[in-house]
């Protein structure tokens, strides 16, 4: 028996159930993870980068980057967060809707091939790891058209085929396309706690694709959209760590029964079931006005606040109940726990998204003269 | 008294050669594990590792609260002290309490010089929470006994001289009685040590224990009546202290970096971050009025078990807090090589799930107050 969740029934989650099911959840949410430890230099083995690429080539397959609308995409969002799938998928999104914001038609080869999942983008926006999606780091424009800029915690900028630097100068967001592979560009992976694919990227006179644009009117609202988006895949990486640790609370037994018949730790995963429901629930209707074009600023800080905290709780919660086991490497729940800290900073850390939320929220209270 | 006491541990470890100690822990490669540092051999030559020990044992006859100021010392200066925590609060303890002259005699004077280490062997893969469960088997063999089994997640067992090894001696339809307690040579052959990987840096062990052969002389306490000693010595160690001092540490390090940041000035993180300091200080009296109530000879084990749970409950979200301030900068680590506090945030943010686990989880807590302070259940 596996927790059952209201389902949705729509097109493109319906056709992702396959990959992201049951039996390839264990080896999709290990996919690409390195040692302990394996520093700047740590590679990717020969089997993980094959199969990332076919897990890349069936998504593009199943639709995954076509055009798409937001309430598809936070299902699909869901269901890769439920299986831990660490991807440039959402960045990707997120990439492609700031491309598709500027109108340019020196972007059109690169929306093709993304389409086709000939290629994933990275989007690069802090300078520093600290710093926040929403105050992107400064990006120095050279007279002949190159740019300068430092990056650093940029997900997946070597399986990219291009950079989108967003960056600031006098007071103007800009975006800015480099490839990945270009001239002037150096890669340096991090070593992090969810041992995945962050790198810093130093930017040096790189060539840009098409032109530099204003992206200061679009930024946010698409920020926003991102966030939905983010907010599914958290939401689903809290249901799988609710499942993984039924899961065992079933298997294991402790004072001659199994650990699920108690109360104290059955409740505990009941109650963060429904709040994940919850957490879904409203990225859905927030998707929903957002494909009937409506601003969803104060929405989608908001649910990201929500499911941040929820993923980590249920991450948590998940390593508690399986007692020390949870902390090895034997086990899936440290990784539900290692990456929440990243995923749950992602586009914005608690703190910064309650004040912003705040600030939206007292916003929507005056009535426009 | 008690404050000289904590003046001159404090200075010690305030020395230069300490604090450099400290900075090579901190430099030492990522993931490299210590034992058994210099420093601890240093308070131990003064008789400071384990204070409330007699002076024959190696300690200055003083009592708990001294080795709770030690306790709070020790990681207020930085330094790891689990195996501190192994071998005079846990290992050496029982020693104290229930062993032989003999093997005070043998073993008390060099844990308490820092020189040699001991481990605890009491959680097996199927019992933990329910140690009653355990199947490792100790059989008579003459005079002596024969034990087999495996133990699992225990720490330093790696550099561990002996260990305190909890088997079952009777089969018994009541599974309280009938465990034993043993003094288990960790060198012995049919000792096998493997790593169990882990996400924190301390290494987990499995210890398999093949058939290893022991004496009347290696039983701590009375046979079949380890039960009610382990109830006992872990009711002694439970003060919260050291889960305190490890919440303080980190507490005290977000309010830095809040204040490196301006933070203080703003109302929300200030007040936040005085209700995480409330919640401490709290833990703080509660954690000392058990070591009082120790040092009287009158523990009780339904606070030293609130005392243990609210004060490991402290960690998370201190956790939180600090990650939140830090950003993705929380997530990079030591191997990364960029960060400003040399990953220390990493590397507890891997270790945080350990506190309300390790020593007795938060629901077995619970469970101790619930029952023995509420009369529920
Ligand atoms: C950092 C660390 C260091 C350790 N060092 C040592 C060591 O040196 N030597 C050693 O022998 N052991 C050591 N341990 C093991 C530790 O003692 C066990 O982890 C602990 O006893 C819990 O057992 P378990 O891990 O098997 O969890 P389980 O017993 O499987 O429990 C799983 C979860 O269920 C909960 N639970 C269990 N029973 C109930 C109940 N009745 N009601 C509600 N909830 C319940 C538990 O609280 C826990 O959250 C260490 C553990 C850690 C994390």
């Amino acid at each position: 028996m596996t927790t059952t969740f209201p389902a949705t029934g729509t097109g493109l989650r319906d056709r992702c159930a396959e990959l992201f099911c049951a039996d390839l959840a264990p080896m999709l949410r290990r996919l690409g993870a390195r040692d302990k430890g394996a520093g700047a230099r740590a590679v990717l083995h020969p089997d993980d980068a094959a199969t990332r690429e076919g897990v890349w080539a069936a998504l593009a397959d199943l639709g995954a980057f076509g055009d798409q609308r937001q309430r598809d995409l936070v299902d699909l969002a869901e269901l890769a967060g439920w299986a831990l799938y660490q991807s440039p998928l959402t960045d990707s999104w997120f990439a492609a809707e700031l491309l598709t914001a500027t109108g340019d038609p020196a972007y059109a080869p690169i929306l093709r091939d993304l389409a086709g999942g000939a290629t994933a983008l990275a989007v690069a926006m802090r300078e520093r790891p600290g710093d926040e999606p929403t105050e992107p780091g400064p990006l120095h424009r050279h007279e002949h058209g190159t740019v300068d800029a430092i990056r650093s915690v940029v997900a997946f900028a070597p399986d990219a085929g291009h950079l989108l630097l967003v960056g600031t100068d006098g007071g103007r967001t800009l975006l800015a396309v480099v490839p990945a592979t270009g001239p002037g560009v150096t890669l340096r992976r991090h070593d992090d706690i969810a041992r995945g694919d962050l790198y810093t990227v130093t930017v040096t006179h790189g060539e840009v694709v098409g032109a530099v644009h204003d992206i200061t009117d679009q930024y946010a609202a698409a920020l926003a959209r991102a966030r939905l988006r983010h907010a599914a895949y958290l939401a689903g990486s809290a249901r799988g760590a609710i499942e993984v640790a039924a899961q065992r609370l079933r298997e294991r037994t402790a004072f001659g029964q199994p650990l699920a018949r108690m109360q104290a730790l059955a409740y505990r995963f009941a109650a963060l079931a429904a709040r994940t429901a919850a957490v879904l629930s409203s990225v859905r209707a927030g998707a929903l006005a957002a494909d009937e074009g409506a601003d969803v600023r104060l929405t989608g800080a908001q649910v990201l606040l929500l499911a941040g905290v929820l993923a980590q709780e249920a991450a948590a919660e998940c390593v508690h109940v399986h007692g020390a086991h949870g902390m090895t490497e034997a086990g899936d729940a440290q990784l539900f726990y290692r990456r929440a800290v990243v995923d749950a900073a992602w586009l914005g850390r608690t703190p910064s998204l309650r004040r912003e939320a705040g600030r939206l929220l007292a916003h929507s209270r005056i009535p426009p003269r | 008294m008690t404050t000289a006491f904590r003046d001159d541990v404090r200075t010690l470890l305030e020395e230069d050669s300490v604090r450099s100690t400290v900075a090579d822990i901190a430099a030492y490669p990522p993931g490299t594990e210590v034992a058994l540092l210099d420093v601890y051999r240093r308070l131990g030559e003064r008789g400071w590792l384990a204070p409330g020990w007699p002076v024959e044992y190696g300690g200055l006859g003083l009592g708990a609260v001294e080795n709770a100021i030690v306790t709070e010392e020790l990681t207020r200066a930085g330094i790891p002290d689990d195996v501190h925590v192994l071998c005079v609060d846990l290992v050496g303890m029982f020693l104290l309490h229930a062993g032989t002259a003999e093997q005070k005699a043998r073993h008390l004077p060099a844990l308490a010089r820092g020189e040699r280490l001991a481990t605890v062997l009491f959680s097996e893969p199927e019992a933990g929470s329910d140690l009653a469960a355990l199947r490792t088997t100790a059989r008579r063999d003459g005079t002596g006994w024969r034990l087999r089994g495996s133990k699992i997640y225990n720490l330093k067992s790696q550099y561990g001289d002996f260990a305190l090894c909890a088997a079952r001696t009777t089969d018994s339809p009541v599974a309280m009685h009938g465990i034993t307690l043993f003094l288990l040579p960790l060198r012995a052959p049919g000792v096998h040590i493997e790593p169990v990987p882990g996400m924190a840096n301390d290494r987990f062990n499995l210890v398999v224990i093949d058939d290893v052969r022991l004496d009347d002389a290696d039983v701590v306490g009375e046979p079949d009546n380890g039960w009610q000693l382990l109830n006992d010595m872990l009711q002694l160690e439970r003060t919260g202290i050291d889960f305190h001092a490890k919440a303080r540490r980190l507490l005290d390090q977000t309010i830095d970096r809040a204040a490196e940041q301006g933070l203080l000035d703003d109302p929300e993180w200030a007040g936040r971050l005085a209700e995480l300091d409330a919640t401490l200080r709290a833990g703080h009296a509660l954690a000392w009025e058990q070591v009082n109530a120790l040092a009287g000879g009158h523990p009780d084990p339904v606070t030293s078990a609130m005392a243990k749970w609210y004060t490991s409950e402290q960690i998370r979200p201190i956790l939180n807090a600090g990650t939140e301030l830090a950003g993705l900068g929380a997530a990079l680590s030591a191997w990364d090589g960029t960060t400003d506090d040399d990953g220390t945030w990493e590397a507890a943010l891997r270790m945080g799930p350990s506190h309300r686990l390790a020593s007795g989880t938060s629901e077995v807590m619970l469970f101790l107050i619930a029952t023995n302070g509420l009369g529920l259940l």
